[in-house]
């Protein structure tokens, strides 16, 4: 199903929490909504679903051709899937998810025996098919987080949705989930939006990701384009470290640390625009090693190199070195005012 | 020295009581203390209310609920006659104070689950203006004197009151005189034995005062816990295309029910045992006693020992509200454990 957003803007009171929103995202769709705290993301798909109610007069929430802005929450067709799991605390892991199939109108209702079949094909799919009688409790995060989305999933929603669904997960739990997420939707093709302030879990996941700031869509493309062009200064920061480089006219670059190239200093073939520096710190971070230099002004250059370019270098810390910038984002347009 | 002070003293973590590193001569005092405190305050007038009750004995107990009665054939002179009657008429009342006081702890019990229930519901889980003014208002009957309440709906409805007018004429007919008459008179099988005029100093008055002292226990029981949980399970489950009334019953409800118990154990322990505002409002006609205004009545007759004895019927139920109160608390405390 595709979902369309037309200018939507919400307000608390006086402040503005939602600007003139336009998205449109296409069936089938995996997009992730990108952005730091408090940029709008949790509004944005709240209102999507229903749960809250865009400013009088903004615009309109459209699946599929339709305007759903007055229709109920129940009755959307969506799975939501909430940042604190909202499960059933007092329910076992099969009520939770048989919950949305028995509140179903009578003349609509599945049978019990149906109902049973649909929650153990659901509870093979999250593979927690032995947890059907444990309570919420009795999980891990993880599980918990999968029981979650088990119960969306059980209405067979149009869209699902999800509020950043591993955010309260460790490191570990949270890549394999994603990596399982991503897995789940090739499967079952649902269209989903999920929201999430990590660069790297929206990069990685999604058909398209949209970066939100201060309550606007800044950029709305594929995870590649959007790292590699991105649209504007606060998308190219936000979305990974940078350094920022005063050239002569006051105008600044800004740098990735991957796009850093390190000479020897004993090497020809630097270009003629490098410039000397000296190791202050090397940190290992598995296949990239985080280096920083200390240029000849006294500024701080992050680094980074693949294990096996800092092998090839033998870099030692405090040692001389060359460095320049192979790729600088320079040409943003100036920041609007607002 | 004798280890007055253990300084490194293991602090466990998690456990519920912090180890108390003081002097044992403190702690001793602080526990005399309160054990004295409790005693001359809490046993021994508990002690005292059955120990007079019985200070007739067993027989003298019973007889104030139930009577003595003389075999049938017995000849009997005119002022045993008269005491037998007397003591008929003791019991009768009561037994009719008894009736009162459970018939309204019945009828406010359900309309403050449902006012609780309702208030808790607005102020935790919606944001308005005059939330604030409104969460205060719920405390109030806890801040006023009873029998200025009392007053307060004596000045408001009685003769003389603003709503006076009114309020002296208003017939209502008596919930507990529904009964059955058939078909007779039309499709409604039921009808009402009695009416009353009036509102102050009829039963009535009696549940308005009790209303208004107990009103707040349950929205102030269920109001912490709701503001902790709130809104995302009911929002899952309207999400997942459940009506308002089935998301409240099968989420809403068993996610306080604990709570909202506790609330009515001590909504109830105080409609039986509120004596100040009930007093007012009664007019003090015996058909408007209730347990508390009995046991003041024979007080006030002499009749101590009859008093005590309905006084112990209250302290009994103060027991078990204690025990029950216990019980709720421990499944709580479980509960809440069990969802973290
Ligand atoms: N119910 C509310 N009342 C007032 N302000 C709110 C409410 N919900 C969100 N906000 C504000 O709206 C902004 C965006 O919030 P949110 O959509 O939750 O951001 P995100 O999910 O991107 O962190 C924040 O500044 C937040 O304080
Ligand atoms: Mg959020």
């Amino acid at each position: 199903m595709t979902i369309e957003v037309k200018n939507i803007s919400k307000s608390y009171g006086a402040s503005p929490v939602l600007r003139n929103i336009d998205l449109k995202i296409n069936s089938g769709e995996l997009v992730s909504l990108l952005g730091p705290s408090g940029s709008g993301k949790t509004t944005l798909l709240r209102i999507i679903a229903g749960i809250e109610e865009a400013d009088r007069g903004s615009g309109a929430v459209v699946f599929d051709g339709e305007d759903v802005s007055d229709v109920d929450l129940g009755r959307r067709g969506i799975g939501f899937v909430f940042q604190s799991y909202a499960l059933f605390k007092h329910l076992s892991v099969f009520e939770n998810i048989a919950f949305g199939l028995r509140a179903k109108p009578r003349r609509n209702r599945p049978t019990e025996a149906q109902i049973k079949e649909k929650v153990q094909s659901l509870l093979e799919l999250i593979q927690l098919s032995s947890f059907a009688q444990r309570y919420p409790s009795q999980l891990s995060g993880g599980q918990r987080q999968r029981v979650a989305l088990a119960r969306a999933l059980a209405v067979e929603p149009r869209v699902l949705l999800l509020d950043e669904p591993f955010g309260a997960l460790d490191a570990t739990v949270r890549r394999e989930l994603r990596s399982w997420l991503r897995h789940l939707h090739d499967t079952i093709h649902v269209t989903t939006i999920f929201v999430t302030h990590d660069q790297e879990e929206a990069l990685e996941v999604s058909d398209r990701v949209a970066v939100m700031g201060n309550g606007r869509i800044e950029q709305f493309a594929s995870p590649q384009e959007v790292y590699e062009n991105p649209a504007n200064e606060f998308v190219f920061k936000f979305l990974g470290n940078y350094n920022v480089f005063h050239g002569r006219s006051g105008a600044g670059a800004l740098v990735r640390p991957h796009d850093i190239a390190i000479f020897r200093t004993s090497d020809g073939d630097r270009p003629d625009a490098a410039q000397t520096a000296v190791v202050a710190h090397i940190g290992f971070g598995g296949p990239v090693v985080k280096i920083e230099l200390e240029s000849d002004d006294k500024n701080r250059v992050d680094v980074e190199l693949t294990a096996q370019a800092y092998h090839d270098l033998k870099l030692q810390r405090g040692e001389k070195v060359w460095f320049a910038a192979r790729r600088a984002h320079s040409d943003f347009p100036p920041e609007y005012a607002i | 020295m004798a280890g007055a002070i253990t300084a490194r003293a293991p602090i466990s973590i998690g456990s519920k009581r912090a180890v108390a590193t003081e002097s044992v001569l403190a702690r001793r005092v602080l526990i005399t203390i309160t054990v004295v405190f409790l005693t001359i305050f809490v046993l021994v007038p508990l002690i005292n209310v059955f120990n007079q009750a019985f200070s007739k004995g067993f027989e003298g107990y019973w007889s104030v609920f139930f009577p003595p009665q003389p075999p049938d054939d017995a000849t009997l002179t005119f002022s045993q006659k008269r005491r037998l009657a007397e003591g008929a008429a003791q019991a009768a009342r009561t037994w009719s104070s008894i009736g009162l006081t459970v018939a309204v702890a019945a009828v406010v019990l359900p309309l403050n689950i449902i006012f609780g229930l309702a208030a808790a519901w607005a102020t935790t889980k919606f944001n308005f203006r005059g939330r604030a003014l409104l969460t205060a208002l719920i405390d109030l009957p806890f801040s006023v004197s009873p029998v200025v309440a009392g007053l307060v709906f004596v000045l408001l409805l009685g003769r003389n009151g603003i709503l006076g007018p009114w309020a002296t004429q208003l017939v209502w007919p008596d919930p507990f005189s529904l009964h059955w008459v058939g078909f007779e008179n039309g499709v409604w099988p039921l009808a009402f034995g009695r009416t009353h005029t009036g509102v102050i100093f009829t039963p009535l008055a009696i549940v308005l005062a009790t209303i208004f002292v107990t009103f707040p226990f349950v929205a102030r029981s269920l109001t912490p816990l709701m503001e902790n949980q709130g809104t995302d399970e009911e929002l899952a489950a309207l999400s997942l295309g459940a009506s308002g009334w089935r998301t409240f019953f099968k989420i809403t409800l068993p996610n306080v029910k604990w709570a909202l118990l506790y609330g009515v154990i001590l909504c109830l322990a105080r409609a039986f045992g509120e004596f100040g505002a009930v007093s007012v409002v009664s007019g003090h006609i015996d058909v408007n006693d209730t347990m508390p205004l009995r046991i003041e009545k024979l007080w006030n007759e002499y009749n101590n020992q009859a008093a005590f004895t309905v006084a112990s019927v209250l302290a009994f139920v103060a027991v078990i509200t204690l025990v029950a109160k216990s019980v709720v608390e421990w499944k709580a405390a479980r509960d809440a454990e069990r969802t973290n």
